[in-house]
């Protein structure tokens, strides 16, 4: 079994080698921010990509061809990441192209992807726009209105905790988060009794801790990122405030616990990686992420390895470089990933379940997973 | 009571603007450059802070140790990149400095990652009661307590000291301070040094509050300084103190009670322009 398996490698590395020094390698491109301020998760998407990209390659790449990332830095801004597009279209001519971005980035782009019948798959970008750019778009993760409805069903109902306190990232994910978890909050009998918001630029929120200290609620609901929720998090515990804090995927990152530190213990979150998940392909991705990296898997790193792992597989389906062809396996994929089992609806937006992580002992923690098909539906138009 | 503390909360982020805009002042009023990349030199102090406490556990020695080092390298900054430019107008210096804030976010990128760095052990993350049902973190009593020593001992410096009568002589009159024998290198080495060494304490305090320090850690307070200087009257050292707080107390208050319609950087510049209506040499500045 061992040697068979062994074999096989040899042998496809083999013909890769071969294929390899003939055939042009298939191009994906990849826009990520890599300078700027959303380095940080830019850095962790790109090691996740090229952790797939390694494997699928040494599993034989598409059909023999090796696969080449084509990697540019779009520093998360709109401003680099169209002509990052056109160029990744007309001068690369990739076969498909992956964001590892945030939203403003990865909306703007779309648009030229579309145009230029491109595939493209956004890993981990919220925004509900992105896929309405057309049908050549896909995201393989959760818009900010399905994750904010889990949020909801997680604190009304899971916790039952019933009054409570949002502190939104006044951005596109943050209001989209809140926006899903107000729609779905009468349904679970919750009562909104103050909401805050705050710049992406803030670290320091004493008067909002002042402010929801006075309003005794019986949990928060906190949109941002690992950087904004780490000092969140921390100020809010250190001001006495000790009522569940639950957040989303912006704080799934082994260094929002870094900062927060003890205070970060308990804290509940809705994402898309579960650390303690059975499933083999999960705890691969787990084990060769922290191989490579050198540091714990993210939300980031994994929704990117996912993205990358559904473009192989279309690829490997469609068997030519005709974008139409892709496009259409892209659509009719089934594909086991370390996020869970991706398929799609008719927008192109991701179906599969939400998980929930807590923070104990300093890790990232199973808490329970979230499967209402109902609950979460993604938008179909 | 919440008034009060938020009023408080004022007071702690006031205090770390005043902190940093002190610097900026100082440079504004010897040589009238607008020094943006002094917000790098923040971010070196919050750096130094969290990498000195994780090596040696100590806080009190790591600010220490940051305060001096960004001094220093304050003083390089000067006589690198503006003493040449001093013969030129000031924008040329302007450039200069935003050019070089904008490399220093990408450097302190590539040497300590773009993650960022935090305490190992957090020091001062606990609160006391300072009266009957008022809490106050320790790192919000020290952000205000440190700002006080240090700003009461340029006080003194500034007013009681030869040199600090030289330095203030050099800011109202360069050339007659030269004719009295004021070495005026040294003065504009003198005041980079202090001007930077705050920064550091900031930036050590900030990260503190925050228990982060990110490459981009100086993008607010690179302009938010800005708009504290001219709020104050450019080159009014009480006038920049004044501002400061002011703009931390109405940030607290504004970002409570106007936050869904203001963004709190857009409170500080509504409130500069505000001001600037009213009284267009600023707070304390005088008129021309």
């Amino acid at each position: 079994m061992k040697i068979s398996a062994f074999l096989t490698s040899a042998v496809a590395a083999l013909a890769m080698a071969g294929g390899s020094a003939l055939a042009e390698p298939v191009k994906i491109g990849f826009n990520v921010p890599l300078t700027g301020f959303a380095a940080a998760d830019g850095k962790s998407a790109l090691n996740g990509a090229e952790l797939a990209v390694e494997q699928a390659n040494a599993a034989g790449g598409i059909n023999g061809d090796r696969i080449e990332l084509v990697i540019y830095d779009d520093q998360a801004s709109p401003k680099e990441s169209v002509p990052i597009a056109q160029k990744l279209v007309e001068k690369d001519q990739v076969v498909l192209a992956i964001s590892g971005s945030y939203s403003g980035a990865t909306r703007a782009a779309a648009g030229i992807f579309q145009e230029s019948g491109v595939p493209y798959i956004s890993a981990y970008a919220v925004h509900p726009d992105i896929t309405r750019a057309g049908d050549y778009v896909f995201r393989t993760s959760f818009v900010g209105q399905v994750q904010g409805r889990a949020g909801a069903k997680l604190i009304g109902g899971t916790l039952g905790k019933k009054k409570v306190a949002l502190i939104t990232l006044k951005n596109d994910f943050g209001k989209s988060l809140a926006a899903g978890f107000r729609e779905a909050a009468g349904k679970y009998g919750i009562e909104v009794v103050a909401e805050y918001e705050y710049g992406i630029k803030d670290r320091q929120f004493g008067p909002i801790v002042s402010k929801v200290k006075s309003d005794k609620p019986d949990a928060i609901y906190a949109s941002g990122y690992f950087f904004t929720a780490g000092p969140l998090v921390s100020q809010l515990r250190a001001g006495g405030i000790k009522v569940p804090v639950i957040g989303q995927e912006g704080y799934d990152s082994q260094k929002f616990i870094e900062i927060a530190g003890t205070a970060a213990e308990g804290t509940i979150i809705t994402t898309s990686l579960d650390r303690d998940s059975p499933a083999a392909e999960t705890k691969a991705f787990i084990a060769a992420f922290e191989k490579k990296a050198g540091h714990k898997a993210d939300m980031v790193a994994a929704s990117a390895h996912t993205a990358v792992k559904v473009a192989v597989a279309a690829l490997k389906a469609a068997g030519s470089s005709d974008r139409s062809a892709i496009r259409d396996a892209i659509a009719k994929a089934k594909v086991e990933a370390s996020t869970g089992t991706i398929s799609f609806n008719g927008l192109g937006e991701v179906r599969k379940d939400v998980q929930v992580q807590v923070v104990k002992d300093g890790n990232w923690h199973h808490h329970s997973v979230i499967s209402d098909a109902a609950l979460l539906a993604p938008p179909e138009k | 009571m919440l008034y009060l503390e938020l009023f408080i909360q004022g007071i702690v982020q006031g205090s770390i603007y005043a902190l940093i805009a002190l610097g900026l002042t100082l440079v504004y009023g010897l040589l009238r450059i607008l020094h943006v990349a002094h917000a790098a030199l923040f971010t070196l102090g919050g750096y130094l802070g969290v990498i000195v406490t994780n090596a040696t556990g100590s806080l009190a020695f790591a600010v220490v140790v940051a305060m001096v080092v960004v001094g220093l390298a304050g003083m390089g900054l000067y006589k690198l990149a503006y003493e040449p430019l001093l013969d030129r107008p000031p924008y040329i210096a302007l450039i200069a400095s935003i050019g070089l804030f904008i490399a220093s976010e990408e450097i302190f990128r590539l040497i300590f990652g773009p993650y960022g760095l935090s305490y190992a052990e957090a020091p001062l993350q606990g609160q006391f009661e300072l009266f009957a049902g008022f809490f106050l973190k320790h790192g919000e009593a020290l952000a205000i307590v440190l700002s006080v020593v240090l700003l009461s001992g340029l006080a003194w410096l500034s007013t009681r000291t030869r040199t600090g009568i030289a330095w203030r002589a050099t800011v109202s009159d360069p050339e007659m301070a030269e004719a009295f024998g004021v070495d005026i290198q040294k003065v504009r080495y003198l005041n980079f040094f202090i001007g930077s060494a705050l920064a550091a304490a900031a930036g050590v305090l900030v990260a503190l509050l925050n228990n982060l320090v990110e490459p981009t850690m100086g993008s607010v307070p690179s302009y938010k300084a800005l708009a504290i200087i001219v709020l104050g009257g450019l080159g009014s050292i009480r006038g920049t103190l004044l501002a400061a707080m002011a703009l931390g107390v109405i940030e607290a208050f504004g970002t409570i009670y106007l936050g869904h319609l203001l963004d709190r950087d857009a409170i500080a510049f509504a409130f500069l322009i505000l001001v600037l209506m009213l009284r267009p040499q600023g707070l304390l500045g005088k008129a021309s």
